[in-house]
């Protein structure tokens, strides 16, 4: 027993002093990210640009949205990038707004008062979405989500949807949805599993509908369509840079450090990284690194 | 009372006042308002959850408890080795792991979670079944080959009742298991109560999580004792009290 005991603390006044020792630099930060690829790629790039500005970055990736906010607040996650639709209705109970500068500069001041200060807007409007199989959408004639609101107001019980847990409890997701264009999935018409399944799903023939987020790579790889927002249900959602105010006020070269990110980046490239990862398999790390280097971000 | 028994009062004392006041909890901040706002989905929840359980047990034991049978016959010994690897590599793959494969031919839904589930509650029942059946005193096989009995006697009178015990303990924990981790099911499009416990952890939401792994928790304790009741019926008065009489002479 003596001897455990004195192992462990010998290993843990080892680790102390190696961290104690590590680089010589103090400017730590954690960067935080959510489930899906996107979200990996830009914590990643994030971390990258980061360190070549001697930081010394953790990560925490592979939350819930509603998590990884709790994270934020109470400080075990610093930087993040945040979309500003999730930011006001989700984490704030606010109206959603379509516009994009209007929707950044109203959560920018709400958020403030929470300590928490939103930077870097990006042109990447990574909206929700409803996607359909091109031929069966052409085949129902449906174009639009008020289409298809007819259709399955006609053909009740006929549609199975996908989606994941969070879009489909969440008022700016499907019940929202539902209730603004006035139809309903019935509950075994829902079909709730892992983000990303569901495009297989559709894909499959499995499902006829699905939630999709705009920019992800699978709804061009699969002949998807994303179905227009008639009614302009879903608001905003440019991802942008979310960080606790006592980082910024710390750190504020991070906002400096990645602005040549969100002045690059737009949906389309996003789809384009978002493709090599999901489509083509490339590890995250590589995508993130090559699109640095190429646009001279990094050496 | 020696020290023993006074440190097993005192966890048990403070392992219920946990339980009590994690259901004060529970009930004073409303974290079952999901169970009685919808009491429909939860019952769909509910019976999709047993369904899979069900199937994917039932399934199991029709193959690992005759298996395990088998394996010990003299004439099919040698194959056990193949068996039992079989169904550890079942159970060594991550239950998640399991689940992305099946997917990948069953598609998704209720089937591929069924076959997952089903190759991870193999190993547990074909291994007892078999230490069970070996453990079984040959002496007792001897006399009864003695009083004229045919093999098939032997089986079902004298080994199977012997290792009852072991057999059921192995089901057991194959059940058991397999109710919790049916909650994984709904990553695969699968359903069960595991569709509130991620909407739970994706929200951030404990009404949901509480509705979701609470009722998960209960039903899994229930089916264990279940299955001691079972298990204290299916075992031979005799064994059951030579067993108590070896405990208690340790």
């Amino acid at each position: 027993m003596k001897k455990l005991i004195m192992g462990i603390s010998t290993l843990t006044a080892s680790a102390a002093m190696l961290t104690a020792c590590g680089g010589g630099n103090d400017k730590e930060v954690t960067v935080g990210a959510k489930n899906f690829t996107e979200q990996f790629i830009l914590a990643k790039m994030t971390e990258i640009m980061l360190e070549e500005n001697d930081f010394s970055v953790d990560m925490a990736d592979n939350m819930g949205s509603t998590a990884l906010r709790q994270a934020l607040e109470s400080g075990e996650v610093g930087v993040t990038w945040e979309y500003t639709g999730t930011g006001l209705i989700t984490y704030n109970d606010e109206e959603p707004i379509s516009e994009k500068d209007e929707a950044f500069e109203a959560i920018q001041s709400i958020d403030a008062e929470q300590d928490i200060t939103w930077t870097n807007p990006s042109n990447i409007d990574n909206t929700y979405t409803l996607v359909m199989r091109e031929a069966d959408g052409e085949e129902k004639g449906i174009e639009t989500i008020s289409d298809l609101a007819d259709y399955i107001n006609e053909n009740p019980e006929e549609m199975e949807f996908a989606t994941d847990a969070e879009f489909g409890n969440r008022e700016d997701g499907l019940p929202g949805v539902e209730e603004t264009y006035g139809f309903e999935f019935g509950n075994s018409q829902v079909n709730e599993m892992s983000y990303g399944l569901n495009y297989e799903a559709l894909n499959n023939e499995e499902v006829d509908v699905a939630m999709g987020h705009a920019t992800d790579s699978r709804i061009e790889e699969y002949n998807l369509y994303n179905l227009e927002d008639d009614e302009q249900f879903f608001p905003s959602y440019h991802a942008s840079v979310s960080m606790r105010t006592e980082v910024y006020e710390e750190y504020p070269e991070i906002e400096e450090i990645l602005e040549p990110l969100s002045q690059e980046l737009d949906g389309e490239t996003m789809t384009g990284l978002n493709y090599q990862v999901d489509i083509e398999d490339e590890n995250v790390d590589d995508v993130a690194r090559n699109y640095l280097q190429e646009n001279g971000f990094i050496e | 009372m020696n020290k023993k028994a006074m440190i097993a009062w005192i966890v048990k004392l403070i392992f219920w006042g946990v339980i009590i006041s994690f259901f004060w909890w529970v009930f004073s901040n409303n974290m079952f308002s999901q169970l009685t706002e919808n009491p429909d989905q939860f019952l769909g929840l509910l019976s999709r959850h047993l369904q899979i359980v069900l199937i994917s047990s039932s399934l199991a034991l029709a193959t690992a408890i005759p298996a395990g049978i088998l394996m010990t016959r003299k004439n099919y010994q040698k194959y056990e080795w193949l068996f039992v690897n079989t169904a550890n590599l079942g159970q060594t793959i991550p239950s998640i792991a399991i689940l992305a494969l099946a997917m990948g031919f069953l598609g998704i839904g209720i089937q591929a979670a069924i076959l997952a589930l089903y190759v991870y509650s193999l190993l547990p029942i074909l291994q007892n079944t078999i230490a069970g059946l070996k453990s079984v005193n040959p002496a007792a096989k001897d006399a009864a080959l003695g009083m004229g009995m045919t093999p098939g006697q032997i089986l079902f009178k004298i080994e199977l009742p012997m290792a009852a015990n072991s057999i059921i303990a192995g089901i057991r924990t194959a059940i058991v298991l397999n109710i919790g981790t049916t909650a994984l099911a709904y990553l695969i499009g699968g359903g069960g109560l595991g569709v509130w416990i991620f909407t739970g952890i994706q929200l951030f939401d404990n009404t949901y999580l509480i509705s979701g792994a609470v009722p998960v928790t209960l039903l899994a304790v229930t089916v264990d004792q279940l299955f001691r009741l079972l298990q204290f019926f299916m075992v031979p008065k005799g064994i059951r009290l030579a067993q108590k009489a070896a405990v208690n002479a340790v």
